[in-house]
């Protein structure tokens, strides 16, 4: 962290610790403190739809699961405050993972559905089961104790900005460590995430559980901030309010974060006061009117691309002086803003802060790298059967409907040797690849791979195994930097828990710092050394090919399947490429290369195996494959016999 | 046992109800991959519009073409506002919380037009019973029963049988190909969304007198029928019907013989179950995605 951000945060947390000294009035104080338990779900919700990028409708229900878990446990056992925040973190959490075994399955607008069906029974079961909520009735409670004292107002809003703090610490330090490398990761290319041996299933989990472990605690404070809790709070309107928030305030951000909640807690007080209403929207005209302009004149924007906006705030602000109560018309006007907020402001207010002012990207934390790896960043694998099998297919039948991808075919490659599959497009070699990887599950046959059986396995299980890949049309995590893509295959290497990374274990602190080290290690290994703070999908497509290969090394594989690992290279980049290709196999490293550059294939190669609509018509060393007349009639096409 | 009979055939007819919103989905789903998460307020505007309608003494039969007109122009606005620029920008998160904003909008004014309290809809039929099997049915689940299956059968007669029901198939199988065939798949789509709501506001007309009408009839509405269409599978007409049928009775049988404050939890715990275990539903086809 650099020593300005160090001194904004001190003193941003002292003046929220201050202010209730500074304000008497209570009204105030218990506004700001709704803000920083709005803010604590917020952070938890960001996890889901900022990194791991699904729609969750269903985080007032985990609010309400919170809230009512803390109101119950006071009132029917009259627990301790400390004993009750647990309680409601654990009970939300394991609703949490409850949501998440049906959403696993599915992502997207079903995911978003089932969030919203599990949000509706949640609010259904709280009004019903009147013998442990007290149904519609709702649950009156008092500020708790805390050591033996009743906490009051001040206090208790002391207790809940520290909290808030506290959560912010550790929702920050979770999503810079290995596990929102994951999370991530798993937005980006959920295939490419599970053959690094990061298990989309289990993250995604993950994700939804410390997530909803937030709501959870946001809601038990929540109850005891109101004093009384009814089932009505926890509906559809404060589930997309918490949407709104977190993409108005900018996604991946604590900072946009707090200025969501900020927004939903103000906005509707703003509306009930038509006067005060008045003046924000002529300022918000005002406002949008004067970056348009200066986003013309710095033409960064044009002037049609604006004309909505511009029309729309000054719309409201005449809407404004026309209405005589905002009150009714206040969910309109939220839907208003969402429109506008996923339309015209998808980075959010922090984003577009940070654009309208030319802060550049978020600050990518450039961490030391203490030791500036000279020595090779690869693991070398024992080889200790030069000879031996390390992989074995027989008979392996991927069918496809009709189509049979591959018909029994028969793959036999050997430790420590580089392996060439070849044929024509369409041939089934990217399937073969696939049913190594588990993505695809043959339709019969058997593969082993070290003494063990692949088929049937997880692809990230497969992958632990020992086996990596890359991809035909490469899969990288874009919105990630080059060493963080690398760092993702390093997750293995990762013993650290969730408790590790939230208080910064030395144990977590060893294992992040060789992470870094291996991965820009690597990096120079294939030549990306330089670029290794670059988002990776502005990298241009060569280097992308060969960032593939550094993840895929990162696994520290025993078995390399390189998919046409030379396509878009350039000539010069092609004969580096051998070269590396050379020096992955002198470390012990077997490799399969599929490659439609006969120049590469014909010169490393110490096998080669041609398939052909799914049969394997050939195999053996490259000169006799070459000169196979069935593989000369599968490329160039033979005489009708 | 007559009982049991009853709540069947009311379960019928709120299934065909359900089947018809999830039609909508469908739909709409068929075309562009997307889905209006305001459906249930497209149902919503449909009945208070056709209430509205018959307030001013119109005919219920008369009104009911005015109102299906009513909902294939709320359906182009939606497309329009909220689903067209985020197919544009390729931002699935974009048109669900567009579609989702819009339906806000749509429930509040509807509630600022037409209040906060629900509305009873007089009913076109005789409102006393006819004995049926030894149980009492009402004329209007009849009609809701009969009105359903027209409407899914006049649209898919639509899509097999005329030129441009194709263009709509086309769109659905393939939309780069429909495009490259000189298939304007945009005005498809808006057309697709256009018949989503004219079949839900048809649905909100017809369940209307046999439920009370408001502002916030929709919301739960459309999310069991979204359940209806994932149990039935998004790509399968019988499928539809059949979940809905099931939800429908599960719904009614729940109500009498647990509590009506439960009536919801089935179809919403089915929903969660069926993803769970199969997710393409019980009657689509699983889709083998390319890497």
């Amino acid at each position: 962290m650099k020593r300005s951000h160090l001194v904004l945060a001190v003193l941003g947390v002292a003046a929220l610790l201050l202010f209730p000294l500074g304000v008497g009035n209570p009204y105030y104080i218990h506004l700001v403190e709704t803000i920083m338990i709005y803010a604590i779900v917020l952070f938890g919700l960001d996890i889901v739809v900022g990194y791991t990028g699904q729609v969750s409708l269903g985080h007032a229900g985990l609010f309400g699961v919170g809230a009512y878990t803390a109101g119950v446990l006071v009132m029917k056992v009259g627990t301790p405050l400390l004993v009750t925040l647990i309680a409601s973190i654990g009970v939300t959490a394991l609703f949490g993972a409850i949501l998440a075994l049906p959403a696993l399955r599915v992502s997207g607008p079903y995911l978003a559905m089932v969030t919203l069906a599990f949000g509706t029974i949640v609010q259904i079961l709280i009004n019903e089961m009147s013998f442990l909520t007290e149904g519609p009735m709702g649950i009156k409670l008092t500020k708790p104790n805390l050591l033996g004292v009743k906490l009051d107002e001040r206090e208790f809003y002391w207790l809940v900005a520290l909290l808030m703090v506290l959560s912010l610490i550790v929702v920050h330090r979770v999503l810079r460590s290995h596990l929102g490398r994951a999370f991530e990761a798993l937005r980006g290319s959920p295939v490419a995430c599970d053959c690094m041996g990061v298990s989309v299933y289990r993250y995604k989990v993950y994700a939804f559980v410390i997530s909803a472990g937030f709501a959870g605690l946001a809601g038990a404070l929540y109850s005891f901030s109101e004093q009384y809790i009814s089932p009505n709070t926890y509906n559809f309107e404060l589930t997309v309010l918490f949407l709104l928030a977190v993409i108005m305030g900018g996604r991946k951000s604590r900072i946009g974060s707090m200025v969501g909640a900020t927004i939903i807690v103000l906005l509707p007080k703003l509306l009930d006061d038509i006067e005060m209403f008045r003046y924000v929207s002529v300022g918000l005209a005002v406002l949008v009117v004067a970056t348009t302009v200066l986003g013309i004149q710095r033409g960064r924007v044009t002037p049609k691309q604006m004309a909505i906006p511009v029309v729309g705030s000054i719309a409201l602000a005449g809407l404004s002086f026309w209405l005589q109560t905002m009150t009714d018309w206040r969910l309109s006007i939220f839907g208003v803003i969402m429109l506008f907020v996923v339309y015209y402001l998808q980075d959010g207010i922090v984003g577009f802060v940070r654009n309208a002012f030319n802060l550049g990207k978020r600050s990518i934390e450039k961490e030391p790298v203490a030791t500036a790896t000279g020595a090779d960043a690869l693991k070398t694998t024992s080889t200790s059967g030069p000879q031996a099998e390390i992989l074995n297919a027989s008979q392996v039948l991927m069918q496809f409907g009709g189509l049979k991808a591959l018909n029994n075919v028969d793959l036999s490659i050997k430790r420590g040797t580089i392996h060439g599959l070849i044929g024509p497009n369409g041939s089934g070699k990217s399937t073969m690849m696939n049913v190594l990887t588990g993505i695809y599950v043959p339709t019969a046959g058997a593969i082993s791979f070290g003494g063990n059986t692949v088929v049937g396995r997880t692809s990230s299980d497969i992958a632990l195994s020992g086996i990596a890949r890359t991809f035909q049309n490469v899969q990288l995590f874009g919105e990630m930097t080059a060493l963080q893509n690398v760092q993702v295959g390093l997750h293995h290497t990762f013993d650290s828990n969730l408790f590790d990374v939230a208080v910064h274990t030395p144990r977590y602190g060893r294992e992040s710092r060789a992470a870094v080290a291996r991965a820009m290690g690597l990096l120079r290994f294939v030549g990306l050394a330089d670029l290794a703070y670059e988002e990776a999908r502005n990298l241009p497509y060569g280097k992308q090919r060969l960032l593939e290969i550094a993840r895929a090394l990162a696994l520290d594989p025993q078995l390399l399947l390189l998919d046409e690992p030379a396509a878009g290279l350039t000539a010069p980049d092609i004969k580096e490429l051998i070269s590396f290709i050379r020096k992955i196999r002198d470390h012990g490293i077997t490799v399969i290369l599929i490659e439609h550059h006969m120049d590469v294939v014909m010169s490393m190669c110490d096998t080669v195996s041609v398939l052909d609509f799914g049969q394997k018509i050939a195999e053996g060393a490259p000169a006799a494959v070459q000169a196979d007349e069935k593989v000369i009639e599968a490329y160039l096409g033979g005489q009708a016999a | 046992m007559q009982i049991l009979t009853q709540l069947i055939f009311s379960g019928i007819a709120l299934g065909m109800i359900y089947a018809v919103i999830a039609f909508g989905y469908q739909l709409t789903f068929a075309t562009s991959d997307t889905l209006n998460f305001g459906q249930g307020d497209a149902l919503m505007l449909g009945a208070l519009v056709g209430l509205t309608l018959v307030g001013l003494g119109l005919n219920y039969w008369l009104m009911i073409p005015l109102v299906c007109l009513f909902g294939a122009f709320q359906g182009t606005v939606v497309e329009r506002i909220g689903v067209r620029p985020a197919i544009k920008i390729k931002s699935e998160f974009g048109w669900i919380m567009s579609t989702i904003a819009l339906g806000i909008i749509f429930k509040n004014v509807a509630e600022n037009v037409w209040g906060r309290d629900d509305l009873k809809f007089p009913s076109p039929l005789p409102e006393s019973p006819m004995k049926f099997l030894g149980a009492n049915v009402l004329p209007m689940e009849i009609l809701v029963v009969v009105g359903a299956i027209l409407m899914m059968l006049a649209v898919e007669f639509f899509n097999r049988k005329t030129i441009y029901g194709k263009a709509v198939v086309a769109t659905f199988n393939d939309r780069d190909a429909a495009k490259l065939m000189g298939i304007n798949t945009g005005l498809v789509i808006t057309f697709s969304y256009a018949l989503s709501s004219l079949t839900a506001a048809f649905a909100g007309v017809l369940i209307a007198p046999l439920t009370l009408t408001g502002a916030t009839m929709g919301a739960v509405l459309g999310l069991k029928a979204f359940a209806v269409a994932i149990i039935g599978g998004l790509t399968s007409g019988l499928g539809i019907v059949v979940g809905g049928i099931i939800l429908g009775i599960a719904e009614t049988t729940t109500g009498f013989y647990i509590s009506t404050g439960y009536k919801d939890v089935p179809g919403l715990v089915l929903l969660l179950i069926v993803l769970a275990v199969r997710p393409q539903g019980l009657f689509g086809k699983s889709v083998i995605k390319k890497v």
